[in-house]
């Protein structure tokens, strides 16, 4: 039954890395695997966000549903997010989720007693799981220490007040945008630039500073000793094709030849900050061999063929 | 007021198979995969994949529909292989480079960070 096996062994450089941000490059596999993993982080790596909100008190100027939804959207740190079950394939609740497995209850509660106006944020919010808070992104932002602030969720003036249970639970970008954890993703083909140096050195120098200003991004230099014209970051070409309408406008056509490295790819990944961004390239790269694993033919679909694989065998006349 | 539960798109309704098969009725070896809740993360990768079988005569997917959540795997075969062979083939290779890439990319986190460490 086994056949060939056609499998790739994809190679990964990480160029840089950060909490939220990763630089890596994919080789030797196909656009298909590339895209699916970008599709995959933005809309399938589970995250956890408040879905449920019941308002005790609101005087606010704000009407309930406004801050509800505003609460939907605070980033929630979410590393638990993979472990947790969603709450709507929950066995130890009725999916209404108020169970440790599938949700996380918040409790906001904040009144303005003075004439000075009190700003609720997201560090008003109290988890009772101390591994699901709001996202501080305090010290990593150029703000002083010392004026610590989180989301703004409302403003209060004096005799206001908001009084709020929330429950945060796992989802997914596909349901709502508040779940995705990836502020972008995105992935190019590396570009491969051959110059044709005999056809460049039959350039004057003013032509060739005309060339290489033409690029809207720093693609190629002169050096300024040799006025020989060198590629300096080919990575930064856009695939905008000025080069080469200049080239063409010129009357020199294949001065330049550019074409994407078609197993070659140049990945970022910025993560909202409630997981970190190596770790939503792991995540989506596990979810989406679960995704490969649900789609498995299962056993009875097999028996079914076998039956008609005797019919089959028998019309090719085997 | 009356529009459908965002899950829909995900959760395959109770009662439906997740894959379902059908034989072409007219040509030997060839065969369609109904996928319910899948789209193109999916169905490009698997085409892509089977693409890479010499057996495979033809491979293609299409999603009918952007309301309809599925998407339907066509696979013609050469008499060496059959479509569920060549399906189920596609999908275990496609599993391994992923467990490749996994681990090609934890190697490469802990090498990165070793480094900063320095």
């Amino acid at each position: 039954m086994d056949g060939a096996s056609y499998q790739r062994f994809p190679k990964i450089k990480i160029r840089e890395m950060k909490d939220d941000y990763v630089k890596f490059e994919l080789r030797e596999t196909d656009a298909s695997m590339a895209n699916a993993l970008r599709r995959v982080m933005l809309v399938e790596v589970p995250t956890i966000a408040i879905d449920l909100v019941e308002i005790e008190v609101n005087s606010s100027v704000l009407n309930d549903e406004f801050i509800s939804h505003r609460l939907g959207l605070i980033p929630l740190t979410s590393e638990r997010a993979m472990n947790m079950r969603f709450s709507r394939d929950c066995d130890a609740c009725d999916g209404d989720g108020q169970c440790e497995f599938c949700s996380v209850e918040f409790h906001l509660r904040a009144k303005c007693m003075t004439d000075q106006t009190l700003d609720v944020t997201s560090k008003d919010l109290i988890s009772s799981d101390h591994t699901v808070v709001p996202v501080d992104f305090s010290d990593s932002a150029g703000f002083d220490s010392s004026e610590q602030r989180g989301i703004i969720i409302v403003k209060l003036r004096r005799g206001q007040e908001l009084r709020l249970r929330a429950i945060a639970r796992k989802g997914i970008g596909k349901d709502h945008a508040k779940w995705s954890p990836a502020a972008t993703v995105t992935f190019m083909y590396e570009p491969e630039i051959l110059i044709n140096e005999d056809l460049m050195e039959s350039l004057t120098l003013d032509e060739k500073r005309s060339f290489v200003e033409s690029s809207p991004t720093k693609v190629f230099v002169i050096n300024p000793h040799t006025h020989q014209v060198t590629v300096v970051d080919a990575e930064a070409y856009t695939y905008d094709e000025e080069v080469l309408k200049k080239a063409e406008s010129m009357g020199k056509p294949g001065l330049v030849e550019i074409c994407p490295k078609e197993d070659s790819f140049i990945f970022t990944v910025e993560s909202t900050g409630v997981i970190k961004a190596s770790q939503l390239v792991l995540n989506a790269i596990d979810i989406l061999k679960q995704k490969l694993d649900a789609v498995r033919l299962s056993e009875d679909t097999v028996e079914a063929d076998d039956q008609f694989g005797e019919l089959g065998a028998h019309m090719r006349g085997g | 007021m009356n529009a459908p539960d965002r899950y829909e798109r995900f959760v395959v309704p109770e009662g439906t198979k997740k894959v379902s098969y059908e034989r072409d009725t007219k040509i030997i070896n060839a065969a369609s995969f109904t996928i319910e809740r899948e789209d193109h993360t999916i169905g490009n990768i698997v085409r892509m994949q089977l693409h890479r079988d010499d057996n495979v005569l033809f491979a293609g997917y299409k999603l009918p529909h952007p309301l309809q959540y599925k998407i339907i795997v066509r696979i013609h075969t050469t008499s060496q292989s059959s479509p569920m062979q060549a399906y189920n083939q596609a999908i275990n290779d496609l599993d391994k480079e992923l467990d490749h890439l996994r681990n090609a990319f934890e190697a490469e986190i802990s090498r990165h960070s070793e480094r900063f460490m320095l």
